[in-house]
C-alpha cells in the first residue's frame, strides 16, 4: 500500500514537471519572440519612420521670392525664402520654415501648391547642383541671386511606412463594408431563419470549408477572379473583396454566437408588442448583439493587419498610397505584405522588425479592446439576467 | 392623421412582401458563402489541371511523383514538397500538441487564478501575432542557431519550418483543448476524487479521455494550420529545387512555398503548374476538413447527449 503511495506520488510529480516544462515553453516562446522584436526592431523607431513616405519624392517648385524681408541673412537663415537651412551629410536640409514664408505657397509643374516642409532638401537651385555643396554659404548665395522667383529641386526623403499605414487602413475599411453585412445578413439568416434541412447543411457545410482554407488559396483565387478575370489588376479593391470572404466565416460564426445569446423573451415581448420580424431583428435582436458584431469587426481588423500570403497577388507590394481603388495605380502594400517584402526581396531584417514592433502594438491594442467590449456585455448580460 | 400612422398603414400594406423581401435579402447573404466555395474550387482547379490536358500536356505521373522542380529544364516534380510539407507539419504536432495540450490543462486544473489571468492574454496574444513575424524570428534566430549546430551548411531547414509551425500552432491547441477540457461537467471530476484518484490521475485518466474529441478536433485543426502555412514557413525553408528531406537539418521546400516563392514572375505553363501545387495543397486541406468537420459534428451531438 505503502509502495503503491509512493509510485504514484512519483508519477504525480513527474507530470506535474512535465505540465510545468510545457506552459513555461509557451511563455518563453511568447517573451523571446516579442524580445527578438523589440530588441531589433525599437531602434528604428522614430517620427520619422512612422510619418514619413517610404520612398524619396523629388518636386521642381517655383517660388516667388519675399523681397521686403530686411532681416539680415545669418549663417543658417535665408531672408528672401524665409527659411532656416543646414548641411547634413552633405545635403543641404530645411531645418525650419517661417509661418509668411513663400516656401509654403511653392507651386509645382502641374501649377499646385507643394508646401515646402521641414527637413525636405534642397538639391538644386536654378542651375546650381547644391547636392556637392561644401558650405551653406553657397547654397544661400545661390538662393539669394537677384530674381524675383526661383526654380528648386526639392527631395523629400522617404524612409517613413506612412503610405503602408494608409493602405492597411484603407483596406480594413473597405473590406468591413463588403463583409460586414453580408456576414451579419448571413448570421441573422442561420439564427432566425433557417429550419433545419438541405440548405441549411449546405450553407455550414461551406461556412466550415471556407473557415478551413489557408490563406494562400485565397491568395491564389483572388488574384484568378478579381486581378484578372474582373480586371481589377493589383488593387486594394482585389485585395479587399479577397479578404472579405476569408472573413466572412470569423464574421458569421461571432455573430452568430451572440445571436443565439439574445434570449428568446426578447423576440416574444417584441411580436407581441405587435412588431414585425424584421422590426424584431432591426431593433431588438440587433441592438442587443452589438457588443459581439464589434467583437466580430475587432477580429477581422486583426486578421487584416496580419495578413500577408491572401493579399501580396491581389492588392500587390507597392508602397504608395493608392491612387485609385482599381486598375492601374491602385496597388498597394499593407505592413504586413511590405514586412514580407523586405525581408523576402531586400533581406532586410531590421527594417522588417521596425515594421514587426508597429503590427505586435496593433495586435495588443485590438486584443484589449475586443476584451473591454466584452467584459462590458458580460457584466451587463450578469445584471439582466 | 398624422405622419407617423400613414408610414404605418402603407407599412401594414407592405408588411407580408417586406417580411418575404428581407428573408431573401438575408437568405442571398448566407447564400454567397456557398458561391465563394464554389467559384474558388472552380477557379483554382480549372486553372490548375489545365497543364494536364491539351497538346503540350505535362505529364500528371510526372508532376505527382517527381523530385525535382527545376523550371528552366521543364521538369516540374512535387513529390519532394508532398513529402516536404507532411513530414514539416508531423514534426510540428509531434511537438506542438504535447506541448500545447500540458499548457490547457495547466491552465484549466492547475493555475491559480491570477496566473490563468496573464496567462490566458499571453496566448491570445500569440495568436494574434501575424504569421510574418514569426517567419522574421525564425529567420533572425532560428536560423542562425541552427546553423551553428547543423551538420550542414545552411540554417534554413526542416528543422527550422518545424520550430516555426509549433510556435504557431501552440495558441491554436492551447485554446480548443482548453475549452474543450472546461466542457467536461464537474460530476466527472467528482467521481474520480470519490474514488481516491490523486489530482494528477484525475486529469490524465478522467479528463482528458472524456475531452479526447475536442483535442482530437485541436489537433486535426492544428495540422490544417500547419499544412497551409506560407509566408512564415518559406522564409525558412531554404526551398531547394529537389530531392526528399531525409534528416531535420535538410532543406525544404513545403507545397505552399513553391506556390508563393515563383507566382510573382512565373507565367504560361510553369504559372499553371504552381496552381496545379496549389490544387494539391487544397485537396489537402478538403481531407482535413471533412475529417475536422466530422469529429466537430461529433462532439456537438456528444455534449447534447450530456
Amino acid at each position: 500500500m505503502t509502495s503503491n503511495r509512493s509510485s504514484r506520488k512519483i508519477k504525480d510529480n513527474i507530470a506535474k514537471i512535465l505540465i510545468y516544462i510545457a506552459t513555461s515553453i509557451t511563455i518563453l516562446t511568447l517573451l523571446v519572440i516579442l524580445g527578438f522584436v523589440f530588441y531589433r526592431g525599437l531602434p528604428g523607431i522614430n517620427r520619422e519612420f512612422l510619418t514619413r513616405m517610404w520612398d524619396d519624392k523629388t518636386t521642381i517648385v517655383t517660388v516667388e521670392k519675399d523681397i521686403n524681408n530686411l532681416e539680415n541673412k545669418s549663417l543658417n537663415y535665408v531672408p528672401s525664402l524665409g527659411i532656416y537651412i543646414d548641411l547634413q551629410d552633405g545635403n543641404v536640409v530645411i531645418t525650419g520654415v517661417e509661418k509668411k514664408s513663400p516656401a509654403l505657397n511653392a507651386l509645382n509643374k502641374k501649377g499646385e501648391i507643394y508646401r515646402i516642409k521641414k527637413s525636405d532638401i534642397i538639391e538644386r537651385v536654378k542651375k546650381i547642383d547644391l547636392r556637392e555643396a561644401t558650405s551653406l554659404d553657397e547654397a544661400i548665395t545661390a538662393i539669394e541671386g537677384e530674381d524675383t522667383s526661383l526654380d528648386l529641386k526639392i527631395r523629400r526623403p522617404g524612409g517613413g511606412i506612412l503610405p503602408m499605414v494608409i493602405s492597411t487602413l484603407l483596406i480594413i475599411v473597405i473590406t468591413l463594408v463588403v463583409a460586414l453585412p453580408i456576414g451579419v445578413g448571413a448570421a441573422i439568416y442561420l439564427n432566425e431563419y433557417a429550419r433545419p434541412g438541405k440548405v441549411l447543411r449546405v450553407i455550414r457545410f461551406a461556412i466550415q470549408n471556407l473557415a478551413g482554407i489557408p490563406s494562400i488559396i485565397y491568395g491564389l483565387f483572388g488574384m484568378l477572379f478579381f486581378v484578372q478575370f474582373l480586371k481589377m489588376q493589383y488593387s486594394v479593391l482585389a485585395g479587399s473583396l479577397t479578404l472579405s470572404i476569408m472573413l466572412l466565416p470569423t464574421i458569421i460564426s461571432t455573430t452568430e454566437e451572440t445571436l443565439k445569446e439574445v434570449p428568446n423573451s426578447y423576440r416574444q415581448g417584441s411580436y407581441g408588442l405587435g412588431a414585425t420580424k424584421i422590426q424584431t431583428i432591426t431593433r431588438v435582436i440587433l441592438p442587443s448583439a452589438l457588443p459581439g458584431i464589434l467583437v466580430a469587426i475587432i477580429l477581422s481588423i486583426g486578421r487584416i493587419v496580419g495578413e500577408s500570403a491572401a493579399l501580396i497577388w491581389t492588392a500587390g507590394t507597392v508602397a504608395q498610397v493608392p491612387r485609385a481603388l482599381f486598375g492601374s495605380g491602385a496597388a498597394a502594400a499593407t505592413l504586413t505584405t511590405k514586412m514580407f517584402w523586405e525581408i523576402q526581396e531586400a533581406s532586410n531584417i531590421d527594417t522588417a522588425t521596425s515594421i514587426a514592433v508597429v503590427l505586435i502594438v496593433l495586435v495588443v491594442l485590438l486584443n484589449l479592446f475586443s476584451k473591454l467590449i466584452t467584459n462590458k456585455f458580460l457584466k451587463r448580460t450578469g445584471t439582466g439576467k | 392623421m398624422n405622419k407617423t400612422s400613414i408610414k404605418d398603414s402603407i407599412a401594414f400594406k407592405n408588411r407580408e412582401g417586406n417580411e418575404k423581401i428581407f428573408k431573401y435579402i438575408f437568405l442571398s447573404a448566407a447564400l454567397i458563402s456557398v458561391i465563394s466555395v464554389i467559384a474558388i474550387i472552380v477557379f483554382v482547379f480549372g486553372k490548375g489541371i489545365r497543364p494536364f490536358f491539351g497538346d503540350d500536356a505535362y505529364s500528371f505521373t510526372n508532376f505527382i511523383t517527381g523530385l525535382r522542380w527545376a523550371p528552366s529544364d521543364n521538369e516540374f516534380g512535387i513529390f519532394y514538397m508532398i513529402a516536404g510539407s507532411l513530414l514539416s507539419t508531423l514534426g510540428a504536432i509531434v511537438l506542438g500538441v504535447p506541448v500545447g495540450l500540458l499548457t490547457a490543462v495547466y491552465i484549466a486544473e492547475l493555475a491559480p487564478k491570477k496566473i490563468e489571468a496573464i496567462l490566458r492574454p499571453a496566448i491570445e496574444l500569440l495568436a494574434g501575432i501575424p504569421s510574418v513575424i514569426f517567419g522574421v524570428f525564425g529567420l533572425g534566430i532560428i536560423v542562425p542557431i541552427i546553423k551553428d549546430i547543423s551538420p550542414q551548411q545552411s540554417g534554413q531547414s526542416m528543422l527550422a519550418v518545424i520550430l516555426v509551425l509549433t510556435m504557431m500552432i501552440l495558441p491554436t491547441i492551447i485554446s480548443l483543448s482548453l475549452s474543450s477540457i472546461r466542457a467536461i461537467p464537474k460530476s466527472y471530476k467528482d467521481a474520480s476524487y470519490g474514488l481516491g484518484a490523486s489530482k494528477i490521475q484525475t486529469i490524465f485518466k478522467c479528463i482528458l479521455p472524456a475531452a479526447k474529441s475536442g483535442i482530437l478536433a485541436a489537433v486535426v485543426l492544428g495540422i490544417g494550420r500547419a499544412i497551409g502555412e506560407t509566408t512564415a514557413v518559406m522564409m525558412v525553408a531554404g526551398n531547394n529545387s529537389g530531392g526528399i528531406p531525409l534528416s531535420i537539418w535538410d532543406k525544404t521546400r513545403p507545397l505552399t512555398s513553391n506556390v508563393a516563392m515563383e507566382m510573382g514572375y512565373a507565367s504560361g505553363q510553369h504559372q499553371e503548374l504552381l496552381f496545379s501545387t496549389g490544387v494539391v495543397l487544397f485537396i489537402f486541406i478538403m481531407v482535413i476538413n471533412y475529417v475536422l468537420i466530422k469529429i466537430t459534428s461529433k462532439v456537438g451531438s456528444e455534449g447534447e447527449k450530456r
